[in-house]
């Protein structure tokens, strides 16, 4: 029986437009496939030309294994899982990973319950432990507990992986493109999807900002929270929300930050009125800098800071936008 | 008599995880003492199926995979309105993961549930956070599903509209029943228990069914059949510089500004 070997990546795309994190995935599984002296690869479904599937090899896959077709340009479980779940069997890599987006956690249960394996769910790290078996960092109640969960016998290893986890990162191994035939028909495309509707953005994108200006509760209102935009206006940066704001109402939903919403890794990240609670310490974690601004001297959220700031953040954040504006104009 | 089926999940009740605590000898996480609660989102799911059987005559089966000792929280769900519950119940299947649960409800489903025009799950459990289970469950029970529900339409209760949210945009799927649904709380908001639920709730049946009962392959459900093991727990532990500063607004924020322009942020 053939060995299973090779570290394999689902490449997600929104109608045609390859989303980060598979190429996010794709450098993790580069790193690891060089560990242990194996080979990556990528799969990738939808209305894509050779040419296109290519690009992929300089992001880390030595194969890319291509479903081309336009009806897959607009995602569908069955369709998408009738297509994988054979390759997978045929190929026998030892892990597949995709993102912890909503196509990848529609997708990936599906797949592994027809490949009968393991699959870890909002991993926000991966790792190979001694004995060569793949460690999935998946956090737990709300972020509290840290499990390290491993599939030791089934393969492929499967896990999703929070977006923003991993840096993409470029390579100059030299890969191919392996064009696999698309055999499906109307059945296959239940349940339809009708329409696709883009979302409006009405604020800077939190993913790739260098810098982040964090609101929690502890804002209190409306009025303050305009402190925070104003305040990331003047550093050019984001603001997110931890979830008690966004249930406030005080920001869109898309702007939360945590296990839950976004995880973002600028070089600045200033959270003021929050707590600092797991669920969101893991969506921040990995920002170079972190500033806590909280009147409670005991907040849990000191712990996790680089520089905090005891003091009301009604007052302290005009007197840093005083300041920040004074510096930039001189 | 149509059968909508929802999935349930009895959690400890999240207003009490601050008594979580990890035994250090063993490293097992210690739950003991915390009160079960129906998961959030599942009440959501009870809503969606709620107002079908408002609209069309449906009757509400609740199932669940659980220790016993979580009936109190599963006599919510007949409270809000559901007409029956089915508990699958059984040391054979303590330590089951996503795949030996989704495996285990989607047979409780087929054994006490069928047939059904509907299975509706909650999108994800506070607790274990997965996400995983509904599209599994459907893949036991062989038909589609659609998860991260926002929207649920339908006209004549067999053809649904339903818009999934994928964070970017929006996917809008059309699909005739029968087929698995996840939602989020976005779907609607909950109806709350009144006194006449409670009362009613307690004559309604909720059976408890063990593993024999449900004919399950032993091999596929518990621990034995979980193909994922946990190798440890931990409590996350980061480390930085952890400078507090103190002081009057003007003198903290420019002496702040200092700080992050030494550290090359600024």
């Amino acid at each position: 029986m053939k060995e299973h070997e090779g570290f394999w990546v689902f490449i997600e795309q929104i109608e045609g437009k390859i989303s980060e994190v598979g190429l996010e995935l794709l450098s993790k599984a580069r790193e690891l496939a060089d560990q242990k002296g194996t080979y990556t690869a990528a799969i990738l479904l939808g209305d894509f030309s050779k040419e296109d599937a290519k690009k992929l090899t300089h992001y880390g896959a030595d194969k890319v294994f291509l479903f081309s077709d336009e009806r897959l340009n607009r995602y569908c479980c069955l369709a998408y899982s009738r297509l994988i779940t054979p390759l997978v069997e045929r190929e026998k890599p030892e892990a597949l990973f995709m993102g912890a987006t909503p196509l990848g956690a529609d997708l990936a249960p599906r797949v592994a319950a027809q490949l009968e394996t393991g699959l870890s769910a909002h991993c926000v790290d991966l790792r190979l432990g001694e004995d060569g078996i793949l460690e999935q960092i998946v956090p737990g109640f709300g972020g509290t507990m840290m499990a390290v969960i491993i599939c030791p016998e089934k393969r492929p290893q499967m896990a999703t992986v929070m977006p923003g986890v991993f840096k993409k990162s470029e390579s100059h191994k030299k890969g191919e493109v392996i064009e696999e035939e698309v055999t499906l028909s109307g059945e296959d495309f239940i349940p339809e999807a009708v329409e696709y509707r883009t979302k409006k953005q009405k604020t800077v994108p939190l993913e790739g900002a260098n810098v982040v200006v964090c609101g929690g509760y502890g804002m209190e209102n409306e009025e303050n929270w305009k402190l925070l935009e104003e305040l990331a206006s003047v550093l050019g940066g984001a603001v997110g929300a931890t979830r008690p704001a966004v249930d406030e109402g005080w920001a869109p939903e898309e702007v939360m930050i945590g296990q839950s919403g976004k995880i973002v890794r600028p070089k600045l990240y200033i959270g003021a009125g929050i707590s600092g609670v797991m669920h969101h310490v893991v969506g921040i974690q990995d920002s170079d800098i972190i500033v806590v601004i909280n009147k409670d001297p005991g907040a849990q959220f000191f712990e996790v800071c680089d520089f905090g700031v005891v003091g009301d953040a009604e007052k302290i954040l005009p007197a840093l936008i005083e300041k920040l504006k004074e510096r930039f104009s001189s | 008599m149509p059968n909508v089926v929802v999935c349930v999940k009895p959690i400890p009740d999240p207003r009490h995880w601050d008594r979580l605590f990890l035994d250090p000898e063993t490293g097992v996480l210690k739950r003991a003492g915390i009160p079960p609660a129906l998961n959030p989102l599942d009440k959501n799911a009870l809503e969606v199926a709620l107002q079908l059987k408002e609209r069309f005559g449906w009757e509400v089966t609740v199932v669940s995979m659980a220790p016993p000792d979580t009936t109190k929280a599963l006599r919510e769900a007949l409270a809000m309105g559901a007409d029956r519950v089915y508990l699958a119940s059984d040391k054979a299947l303590a330590g089951a993961d996503t795949l030996a649960t989704a495996y285990t409800l989607a047979q409780l489903i087929r054994k006490k549930a069928s047939p059904f025009h509907l299975v509706i799950c909650g999108n994800i459990s506070l607790d274990g956070s997965t996400s995983q289970v509904p599209a599994q469950i459907a893949h036991y029970l062989g038909i589609p599903h659609i998860t991260h529900a926002t929207h649920v339409e339908t006209e004549d209760g067999q053809l649904f509209t339903i818009t999934m949210n994928i964070k970017k945009g929006e996917l809008v799927f059309r699909c005739t029943t029968p087929f698995l649904l996840a939602v989020t709380k976005d779907v609607n908001l909950p109806r709350l228990v009144n006194v006449m639920g409670i009362i009613a709730a307690e004559t309604k049946p909720l059976e408890v069914i063990d593993a024999r009962e449900l004919e399950l392959d032993l091999d596929k459900v518990g621990l034995k059949g979980s193909p994922t093991r946990v190798r440890g727990l931990f409590i996350p532990e980061i480390k930085r510089r952890r400078e507090i500063l103190t002081g009057e607004p003007e003198e903290v924020a420019e002496e702040l500004l200092n700080k992050l322009h030494e550290a090359g942020v600024l």
